[in-house]
């Protein structure tokens, strides 16, 4: 019986030339946006290679310098491109991809691509995840929208039931019959990409395991469409209004929800602005130790302290140059007045996190996109992750540039330089993104969204005891 | 006919309740979109008058201190920030460049999430290092925001199909096409004014819903909210046209329906995003990377020259050694001259990536002709100051802005002049003026071709098929 | 007034009409007879130019119709198989958009008195259509014909789905109208009131005008008879 309604509605689904023609156009599309990120991904991992390279060769060959000189002329670290952006850009263009750590001062990543773009590019990109999260779910409704409507309007419900078919078996031969072209449709897409993957050079390993779940994640977004398309065209009398009704949603979930959520974030937990911020931040530094101000007041507490640290009488009988050691204790406050704001901006940002998700009760699209960059490491938590990396790998090399001026030189030395070879003795950054455990863990709620959705919807499509 | 259709159509909307739901549906995207458009333009004046209040308050502390020691009182304040010296009002008493939203700024959010709206360019700063964007979640950015654009081009389209897809097919499915097409009138003609009366309706609902909103956002400018009417009625009628062109030439109710929405996912989702990708492939921006290392290299030389530098610049500004007996030289005599000859070093590699921005645009712009909806946004975006030719306006602004503001202190620091309490009054002060094309007209001009070409091509395509088949005929 | 020549219509091989030739003069009422697929619906639709002929013409009032598509509908008025009005107009509004759209203004008390002569009963004139019963719907197409004072009258199947007095009723007013000159053509499967109203009588099978009859010069049962052997014979033919 359940194989029968599949195989009927099958083939129902093949001799639909609308149907044939909307998906040879998506799966063009799909071909078309992977081309395009491949291209995009090799790019930008040879940019991020010779960047990297050159950023290196840069300060190794800074020649004799004062470290504090060198640690103003600082030094770039880049982001390279996760593998699975190739399928899930998430908001990489939104974010920069190089950071500045010099003394003093922890920068934002630079050089956004969106800033040199025009407002076009806000219309959304063809990209796979564009197709994944918005086209197939379209195609699913094209699908389904008639399901049960279309056998209304011919009649051919009631010839089915008369000849004693279960409610519940027809659905399921239904909704197989949907999920089947769209989950084959899905996986040779991650099949494809995963080959691509595993054969292109990248800078982080590509893993099939996150590969896998990402499916799992998609699956299961299209496993809510069919549910809430079933169910609207099993409850409604004709097609047109079931098309109707079925595209609002769409709407709703994929375009008006997600921009409404980032309204309600940005009313209810503003970020401040980048001149507030940096005032903010300036106060807050003056507060403390200013490494290059022996005058302030903070500089001569630091010295009282330390002369009573070591029971000495003069900053000349110091086993280091002290010079070098306030310099390293400025850095230090000024890092700890970084990590306390960042640490702000973080939480405002968690807490938008958390308006997305309560938007998503309106939209499964919003857990699914936020999953779907999680995995890909595409994400503003893969963001955060990456700057923090950043600004450690910058407070452990002022430490090493002060060291040396501290323990390579005297108190009163003027006109230090360090050797040529020294620079080359900092270790490199070498970052390494989250797992997949962290990740899943970061987006606990997202998953735990997604799943209730698909609970309830698949609830409300098998309960057959209030109709009939 | 014409009477009859216009008497009947009205009263057949409003009894099957679409004119209802219409207004309603409107008057709640409208309100909506317009007060998260209007917050983020309050926030943005706030800002920036508290930027300005700030500048107020530390210039009367400047005054005041500039007053004792001109009185020959002596006054409590870092060394490096004694307001005589020109550098000090230079660095630490800067301008706020500030780019303030204009009057039909909540209509389109835009780019102005992307980039900052003040800024207090300083004297030792070089260009790059002015940040002019903001700080902005970026799940915000991909989101976008639900501003009056997004309604207007996203959802407009969407509401219009659900309008008018099915005004013929509708006919023929219940039956009453026969009766109608046995009177002596024109099909295609009952067809058009058909929906020229649903779109007459429809404008008629969003002009007195726009009237209200701007009238709530305080907007005075008539002709401001005359061209947003344009726009939209033109872009309303692009919409028209494509399902009079579906009615007549499709058929059945859910083929129409569909094929308006793949029309729609074409014009507004699809074409924007490739359009905007071909300029990326065409036209590859070389990566950023490769400037900030130069930058570095430069700046790395001009550190080690400084002296040298500081010579040639002597040397090429006789004036500045002749007025000045004393010529005594410090810091930042050999920091401003290296920091003037950067400036000329690394103009040709900036013009570079500018020449390499604008032919990625030209080219866009060039193909915006294809899409009515770029068309419409990039226009609405005008109206509103808020697309990015807006920012570059001001971004360019400032940075002439910043080259005067340390041209004035030049010629001081080179005298070694004081700045005095008179010289106060003279600080230049920054005033963003928008720039203006005339890329309505054109806009409007480009949805207003489309749609004739469109209604051309339906009515002549229709006209031969009937003459071959007659009305029943597909 | 309505006549055809040699009207012919093709679907590629298909053959829906063959040479059809058949005039119905003012004060007649031609009956056209036939099985479904006849070609019945077809002659009409030509008449009406819904469709184009492949060859032949046809002709009302003397004018071409394909050519002449606009203005030969003045001289028509058509009532279809299952007429359907706007559902949230009433019978009144649906006869002024009708007659309005068509170039007829009409005041409201013409309106009423041309609904009542179509047998409609006046506490329905203010009514939504939406709820009118496929009788009530027909009497306001009837109205709409006679708004029209046309000449020609094209009938597809009018009495299938009426009961026996609606149908009964139908046959009077076409009886009224045939006094008033009007040249009445009519598609049915109804032997009994063809033979009742008609002035002629035409049998068609296959797109192909096999039988024409005046209606005095036959009894029922022989056009019965006729009728059923016309079918037969062509079947065995096939």
């Amino acid at each position: 019986m359940i194989k029968k309604t599949i195989h009927k509605e099958l083939k129902e689904l093949f001799r639909d030339g609308r149907i044939k023609m909307a998906s040879i156009i998506v799966l063009l599309l799909m071909v078309t946006a992977i081309w395009i990120s491949t291209n995009q991904y090799n790019r930008s991992n040879e940019q991020y290679e010779k960047a990297k390279v050159a950023e290196r060769e840069v300060w190794d060959n800074q020649g004799e310098k004062n470290p504090h000189s060198a640690a103003h002329y600082g030094t770039y670290v880049f982001k390279s491109k996760q593998p699975l952006s190739l399928l899930d850009q998430g908001v990489d263009k939104y974010t920069g991809t190089s950071i500045f750590l010099a003394a003093h001062t922890r920068s934002e990543a630079e050089y956004s691509e969106v800033a040199d773009q025009s407002e076009l590019a806000r219309f959304g990109q063809l990209s796979p995840d564009f197709i994944l999260l918005y086209i197939i779910p379209l195609l699913i409704i094209l699908i389904g929208y008639n399901s049960f409507t279309k056998e209304n309007e011919m009649g051919t419900m009631s010839l089915l039931k008369s000849q004693g078919a279960v409610p519940w078996k027809i659905m399921i031969g239904k909704w197989v019959a949907i999920f089947l072209p769209i989950a084959l449709m899905t996986i040779v897409l991650f099949v494809i990409a995963g080959i691509l993957l595993s054969t292109l050079d990248g800078y982080t390993p590509f893993k099939w395991s996150s590969l896998f779940v990402l499916l799992l994640v998609y699956l299961f977004y299209y496993v809510i469409f069919i549910n809430i398309t079933l169910f609207v065209s099993k409850n409604v009398r004709k097609s047109g209004v079931s098309l109707v009704l079925l595209l609002g949603v769409w709407i709703i979930s994929c375009l008006a929800a997600p921009k409404a959520a980032s309204n309600f974030a940005e009313s209810e937990y503003p970020y401040p602005t980048r001149q507030e911020f940096e005032n903010t931040i300036a106060i807050a530094k003056k507060e403390g130790l200013d490494g290059h101000d022996p005058w302030s007041d903070a500089a001569k507490r630091l010295e009282k302290e330390v002369l009573e640290e070591y029971n000495v009488d003069s900053l000349h009988k110091l086993p280091f140059n002290f010079n070098g050691y306030r310099m390293q204790k400025g850095e230090e406050h000024e890092a700890a007045v970084y990590k306390t704001h960042y640490e702000k901006l973080k939480n405002q940002f968690e807490k938008q996190v958390d308006t997305y998700i309560t938007t998503s009760v309106i939209s499964p699209f919003l857990p699914t996109r936020l999953l779907s960059m999680g995995i890909a490491g595409t994400d503003y938590y893969s963001h955060w992750d990456f700057a923090d990396a950043a600004e450690n790998y910058r407070i452990a090399a002022q430490k090493f540039l002060n060291d040396d001026l501290a323990y390579n030189t005297k108190y009163g030395q003027r006109n230090y330089v360090a050797d040529a070879d020294f620079w080359k003795k900092l270790p490199t950054f070498n970052y390494q993104p989250p797992g997949l455990a962290t990740i899943i863990k970061q987006n606990t709620f997202s998953i735990l969204v997604l799943l209730a959705w698909g609970l309830i919807t698949s609830a409300l499509l098998f309960n057959f005891r209030t109709k009939n | 006919m014409f009477y009859y259709n216009f008497k009947y159509e009205l009263k057949i909307l409003l009894r099957s309740r679409w004119i209802q739901l219409i207004s309603g549906l409107l008057l709640v995207l409208f309100v909506f979109a317009s007060f998260n458009g209007s917050q983020k333009i309050e926030k943005r004046k706030a800002e920036i008058s508290k930027a300005r209040e700030a500048v107020k308050t530390s210039d009367a502390r400047m005054l005041q201190q500039l007053d004792s020691i001109e009185k020959g009182h002596k006054v409590q304040v870092a060394r490096w920030m004694v307001p005589t010296s020109p550098i000090a009002i230079g660095n630490y008493y800067p301008r706020v460049a500030a780019m303030d939203p204009n009057e039909m700024g909540f209509i389109a959010v835009g780019q102005s999430d992307v980039f900052t709206h003040y800024v207090s360019p300083r004297v030792s700063a070089d260009d790059f290092s002015i940040n002019f964007t903001e700080m902005t979640s970026p799940i915000q950015l991909l989101f976008g925001s639900f501003d009056l654009v997004f309604v207007l081009v996203y959802l407009l389209p969407l509401i219009i199909i659900a309008f008018s897809y099915n005004v013929l097919s509708e006919e023929k499915e219940r039956g009453s096409l026969r009766l109608l097409a046995s009177q002596p009138i024109s099909i295609k003609k009952w067809v058009f004014q058909k929906l020229g009366l649903r779109f007459f309706w429809m404008a008629v609902i969003i002009t007195v819903i726009s009237l209200g909103v701007f009238l709530l956002n305080d907007v005075v400018s008539i002709s401001g909210l005359l061209s947003f009417l344009a726009l939209i009625f033109c872009y309303m009628l692009f919409w028209f046209s494509l399902a009079f062109a579906i009615n007549l030439l499709v058929g059945e109710s859910a083929k129409n329906a569909l094929s308006l929405i793949g029309l729609w996912i074409v014009f507004v989702l699809l074409m924007p995003s490739l359009i905007s990708q071909t300029g990326d492939i065409f036209f590859k921006i070389p990566p950023r990377m490769q400037m900030v290392q130069e930058i570095r290299e430069h700046k790395a030389e001009a550190v080690k020259k400084q002296d040298e530098i500081l010579d040639n610049f002597l040397r090429d500004h006789p004036e500045y050694a002749v007025n000045d007996s004393a010529q005594s030289r410090n810091f930042w005599h050999g920091y401003m001259a290296s920091q003037n000859l950067l400036k000329e070093e690394l103009q040709p590699l900036l013009s570079s990536y500018d020449e390499k921005l604008e032919e990625q645009q030209n080219w866009i712009n060039k193909l915006k002709w294809t899409s009515p909806a770029i068309i419409t946004q990039r226009a609405l975006g005008r109206l509103a100051g808020t697309t990015k030719q807006d920012y570059d306006t001001y971004q360019e602004q400032v940075l002439q802005f910043a080259e005067e503001w340390r041209s004035f202190f030049m010629p001081l620091l080179f005298n070694n002049g004081v700045f005095t309490s008179e010289l106060a009054k003279s600080l230049p002060a920054f005033e963003y003026k928008p720039k203006s094309d005339n890329y309505l007209v054109s806009s409007l001009l480009g949805l207003l071709v489309m749609t004739c070409v469109i209604m051309g091509v339906t009515v002549s395509m229709y006209s031969i098929r009937s003459k071959e088949t007659g009305i029943l005929g597909s | 007034m309505i006549t055809t020549n040699n009207l012919t219509k093709k679907y590629g091989d298909f053959t829906a009409l063959n040479q059809l030739s058949l005039t119905v003069n003012p004060g007649e009422i031609y009956c056209l007879l036939g099985a479904n697929g006849a070609g019945k619906s077809t002659t009409i639709n030509l008449l009406l130019g819904f469709l184009k002929p492949t060859s032949g013409v046809a002709l009302i009032n003397g004018k071409d119709v394909a050519t002449n598509t606009i203005s030969t509908k003045k001289d028509i008025a058509y009532i279809p198989e299952n007429l359907m009005l706007y559902p949230t107009l009433t019978a009144v509004e649906n006869l002024d958009y009708f007659s309005g759209i068509g170039g007829q203004k009409l005041p409201k008390e013409t309106l009423e008195s041309l609904l009542s002569q179509a047998g409609l009963q006046s506490d329905a004139f203010y009514k939504r259509t939406g709820a009118f019963s496929k009788g009530m719907r027909q009497k306001v197409g009837i109205a709409i014909a006679l708004a029209k004072e046309a000449k020609a009258l094209l009938l597809d199947e009018p009495t299938s789905g009426l009961d026996p007095k609606a149908s009964n009723e139908f046959g009077r007013l076409l009886q009224g109208l045939k006094q008033n000159n009007v040249a009445i053509l009519m598609a049915t499967h109804d032997l009994f009131r063809a033979k009742e109203i008609a002035t002629n009588i035409g049998i068609m099978k296959n797109g192909k005008l096999l039988e024409q009859f005046v209606s005095d010069e036959i009894s029922l049962p022989v056009l019965e008879e006729t009728y059923l052997k016309t079918m037969n014979y062509k079947e065995l033919a096939v």
